[in-house]
């Protein structure tokens, strides 16, 4: 038991997630209780407008819990202080950056701003950090280009090495695959695979992709109406998760395949 | 490590530049003095008392007091254009140059309205000083606290402008009741002037000048940091509202400093980050901060030589000069370069 | 048909021109007389039969019209009319009531002793003229508010028989509402003038207005002669003392061109004003430089601007300490020499009097010359 707890990097306790205003408090989901593991590629899935980013940044300390816990290495997140949290997560976001300008490596040496001193000096060891996540997102060739001159393929891979040299246990990524093809979108999940396997990192994702999600997540967190399940792709087919997921009406999910299907 | 080494080069070259337009500032003048005895003036073995005088305690000074202005204001425009991610940001978008106006317009023009007590402080030779630096700070305060309660970084420039709007009100209505000499005193100091520094003003003005350079440089990682927006730069964990504050704390000190010795110049601190970003095409502030500091205080220099229209007996206002000669350098780089560097 | 419609058009025309009997049109002037003016290039009059005509050819820089009045007695001007479109205005003398914009008109109206004419004026405070204070203490002088920005209503209920105004370009909305009301404005262009004594005979520019040119003429007969005595008493100066005159603003430094008036004073009074073969229009405006390296070592220094002390010299800008004269104490300004309300003298009783001022320039110039007389308006800064 200890052993597995030495392992879990994330958990929930009896969470709830919402909104709460001077007048109302609106919640979006409650009772979520999963825990997250070293070296685990977690993928979050729901229907729009369920809670995926609601989840996402009650769990990364931007916006309040409305109820229950939420604890990085055993200690809840408001009792760690915006650099030390800076340390143990860091975020991949969908957000467009505005300064294209920085070269690629400028840009994932901005991750290590939590480690470096008063006026943001790379050390050798931070050059070192940066270097090794450039190798593992295969950006070394594209070191010196400006950020501008990349697809967005290449962007979002360099996002991803940013977090990487942020150097944390835990790196939450919100829909990284949202504006990328077929062909990338597998690679980047597969990317994101191969490093929490590599890195012993727990790397959770938000996305759309429940088909490739199953294929290559060890856990997927599933948001519908009635509750959040948090299991291995497998035993979540098996407990028929996915099947509610949506309205009945246009797709359907097949067991055997993974996949859903439109109904003809 | 081959882009540092070119920068080093680069850095190098401004301040040997820096060096020789401040020779060339002092050598030119209204008043034609000979190298040889420009040098002399400088050493204190000038033969010519006059001539030394006019070295000595008018165009080093002027020289000095260039310097100070170019570099602060270029430094302060950088740090408003990353605070508000905005190229056609500069320094006084907080209000400060509302503010300084306000409050020199109170002492010159006010003194009708407000009485004997004014009239007696206006002998004071910081009246005009003390008055700018009071009113850019009484706005700006008003600035910071609407910040401190505002999330929205965008929103704190709004704020700005609104209170130029205002204090520009106060201003129009105090010109309306004064005389003409006071009219004439208050356009005067709008124009700027570099040359009207002596040595004891300089030196206060020195020591707030350091004080804000040191803030803007304790910006520098925050200002980077902010370059991938506000929320990856908290989930790096930096402290927004803090970093906000010293950028604005900086930005103050300098512009409002700049503003109270010198009068308002404009163009200069929305020119100079620009013209660095294009040359040094870079977005790190840790080069653009000396670069700035080094390009703002060489083009405050030639701007300075060219208002004193050498060898005639007139001399220009030097905004005049600043916005003629910025404008079209920056339209040019843009032009050439076709692609926007910020 | 067609001759009939003529005829009948001749008839109509002749007849139209037959209405105007019994009122004398502007004859062809006769027994015309110009007063005369020596030096003033502003104004002139031409006399006639029973009117004048006064013309203001200069009342602003760059000024391209003309204007013509004219100045009818009462007792005419109930017989004649004239062609309203001819004239700028009609101005009826003696006149009773006057509104003047200038400090400068004040002492005219003293000298002749009409002020007891005057209702009105724009900033009453700058008035320092004894009697015209008490009147205004009395409240019989309107404040009509600022020359450039005049309240219409208060000068429309005054309702004066002619307002005297001046102005940069001519362009006053309150005047032009006032001449369409029918007041008269004539623009008073003493101020343009390029010598001291042309400036001073603008009182025969008042005289007409309320028929004392007489009276006029001999004041200012006087005060020309004054005037030329004392030149000739400096001519005979055995120095020529360096002048200085202004002072900065900001970074540049003004001072009267060498065709200016105050150069025309400094070089009556035999001095060597160091800018006396400047010309143009307004003031020099030079760089410190260039100030400094001529007139370091220069003996006086005049009108050092609006400062009152030394003290105030020196803390607007240090580099004055460095001027000779400054070191000497052989400063004077008239700024300190104020009425009760703080209008500065030499700017109203100065412009009528430049006799006076011509003295005060020889007194500092050259005080052997003049051993008992006493400056008026300049005095050592302090």
């Amino acid at each position: 038991m200890s052993e597995q707890n030495q392992n879990i990097v994330l958990e929930t306790k009896e969470l709830t997630i919402g909104y709460s205003s001077k007048k109302e408090e609106s919640i979006i989901a409650s009772n979520i209780n999963f825990d997250l593991h070293k070296g685990e590629l977690i993928g979050l899935v729901g229907a729009n407008g369920i809670g995926k980013s609601t989840l996402l940044r009650t769990l990364t300390k931007v916006q309040p819990a409305l109820n229950g816990e939420v604890l990085i290495h055993s200690k809840p997140i408001e009792s760690y202080n915006a650099i030390d949290l800076a340390k143990e997560l860091s975020l991949v976001l969908t957000e467009v950056v505005a300064a294209k300008n920085l070269t690629v490596f400028e840009l994932v040496a901005l991750g290590r701003q939590p480690y470096t001193n008063w006026v943001g000096t790379l050390s050798n060891n931070d050059i070192t950090i940066i270097n090794i996540a450039l190798t593992q997102t295969n950006l070394t060739d594209l070191k010196h280009k400006k950020c501008f001159e990349l697809s967005d393929g290449q962007l979002q891979k360099v996002m991803i090495a940013r977090a990487l040299a942020q150097d944390t246990a835990l790196i939450i990524l919100d829909e990284p695959t949202t504006h990328l093809d077929m062909y990338h979108k597998a690679y980047v999940l597969k990317l994101l695979q191969k490093l929490a396997k590599e890195t012993n990192k727990t790397i959770l994702f938000s996305s759309h992709e429940i088909d490739l999600a199953i294929q290559l997540c060890d856990k997927m967190i599933v948001m519908s109406n009635d509750n959040i399940v948090s299991d291995t792709p497998k035993n979540l087919i098996k407990q028929g998760a996915f099947n509610d997921l949506f309205p009945k009406d246009l797709i359907v999910f097949d067991e055997n395949t993974g996949a859903f299907r439109v109904k003809k | 490590m081959v882009k540092v080494k070119s920068y080093k080069l680069s850095f190098i070259a401004l301040i040997l530049l820096l060096i020789v337009f401040f020779f060339v500032n002092i050598s030119l003048g209204s008043v034609s003095i000979p190298i040889k005895e420009i040098l002399n003036s400088l050493l204190g073995a000038s033969t010519n008392e006059s001539w030394q005088y006019i070295i000595q305690d008018y165009r080093l000074p002027k020289a000095i007091t260039a310097i100070l202005v170019g570099s602060g204001l270029g430094i302060s425009g950088l740090l408003m254009q990353t605070l508000f991610k905005n190229p056609l940001a500069g320094p006084f978008v907080l209000g400060i140059t509302s503010g300084a106006s306000l409050g020199v317009a109170v002492v010159i023009m006010g003194s009708s309205l407000f009485g004997g007590v004014l009239a007696s402080f206006l002998i004071s030779e910081w009246s005009i000083v003390i008055a700018a630096s009071l009113g850019s700070f009484l706005v700006l305060l008003s600035v910071l606290i609407v910040s401190s309660k505002v999330r929205d970084t965008m929103a704190i420039l709004i704020i700005g402008l609104m209170f130029g709007s205002i204090t520009s009100a106060v201003v129009s209505v105090l010109s309306y009741f004064s005389s003409a000499e006071e009219l004439q005193q208050y356009i005067f100091w709008g124009f700027g002037s570099l040359g009207d520094l002596q040595w004891k003003e300089l030196k206060v003005f020195s020591i707030i000048y350091i004080i804000g350079i040191l803030f803007s440089i304790l910006s520098i990682k925050g200002l980077n940091t902010l370059l991938l927006g506000e929320n990856y730069a908290k989930s790096l964990g930096l402290n927004i509202k803090q970093s906000r504050l010293i950028i604005i704390f900086a930005t103050s000190l300098l512009a409002g400093t700049i503003t109270a010795f010198a009068g308002p110049i404009a163009f200069i601190g929305l020119a100079v980050p620009h013209l660095t970003r294009q040359i040094f095409n870079t977005s790190n502030h840790k080069i653009l901060l000396p670069a700035v500091f080094l390009f703002g205080a060489i083009l405050m220099l030639i701007c300075d030589s060219i208002a004193q229209l050498p060898n005639t007996d007139y001399t220009l206002p030097i905004n005049a000069i600043t916005s003629l000669i910025g404008a079209p350098v920056v339209v040019w780089l843009l032009v050439r370069k076709r692609k926007m560097v910020f | 048909m067609k001759y009939k419609i003529l005829i009948l058009s001749l008839f109509i025309v002749v007849f139209s021109c037959k209405k105007d009997t019994g009122i004398t049109r502007e004859l062809p002037p006769i027994n015309t007389k110009k007063s005369n003016i020596a030096y003033a290039e502003g104004f002139k009059v031409t006399k006639n039969s029973n009117f004048s005509v006064l013309e203001i050819s200069n009342p602003w820089p760059d000024s391209e019209q003309t204007f013509k009045y004219v100045i009818i007695n009462k007792i005419e001007a109930a017989k004649t009319t004239f062609m309203r479109d001819e004239y700028d205005g009609i101005i009826v003398i003696p006149v009773e009531k006057i509104v003047v914009t200038s400090t400068t008109h004040i002492p005219a109206l003293e000298l002749l002793n009409v002020e007891n004419t005057l209702v009105g004026f724009p900033g009453s405070d700058y008035i320092s003229s004894e009697k015209t204070r008490q009147r205004i203490d009395k409240g019989l002088v309107r404040e009509l508010g600022k020359n450039e920005g005049i309240n219409t209503e208060v000068l429309l209920e005054l309702n004066p028989d002619v307002v005297v105004g001046f102005g940069i370009d001519g362009k006053s909305k309150s005047l032009n509402t006032i001449k369409k009301a029918n007041i008269p404005v004539i623009y008073n262009g003493d101020w343009i003038e390029k010598s001291p004594l042309a400036k001073a005979e603008w009182i025969k520019f008042f005289g007409l207005l309320f028929e004392k040119e007489q009276q006029a003429d001999s004041i200012f007969n006087h005060i020309e002669k004054n005037y030329l005595e004392a030149k000739k008493l400096a001519s005979k100066a055995t120095s020529k003392p360096t002048v200085l005159s202004g002072a900065m603003h900001k970074d540049v430094w003004y001072l009267p061109n060498g065709e200016s008036p105050e150069a025309q004073f400094l070089k009556d009074a035999n001095t060597n004003y160091l800018w006396s073969d400047t010309s143009g229009k307004g003031s020099l405006s030079l760089s410190f430089e260039t100030v400094f390296e001529k007139a370091k070592n220069a003996d006086l220094w005049l009108s050092p601007s609006y400062y009152t002390s030394m003290e105030a010299l020196e803390k607007a800008n240090s580099h004055y300490t460095k001027f000779d004269a400054f070191k000497n104490k052989n400063i004077f300004s008239f700024s300190a020499t104020t009425g009760e309300t703080g209008g500065v003298l030499y700017y109203e009783i100065g412009v009528a009097r430049p006799d006076l001022v011509l003295k005060d320039i020889i007194k500092i110039c050259h005080p052997e010359l003049l051993e008992d007389y006493e400056t008026f308006f300049f005095k050592p800064l302090e």
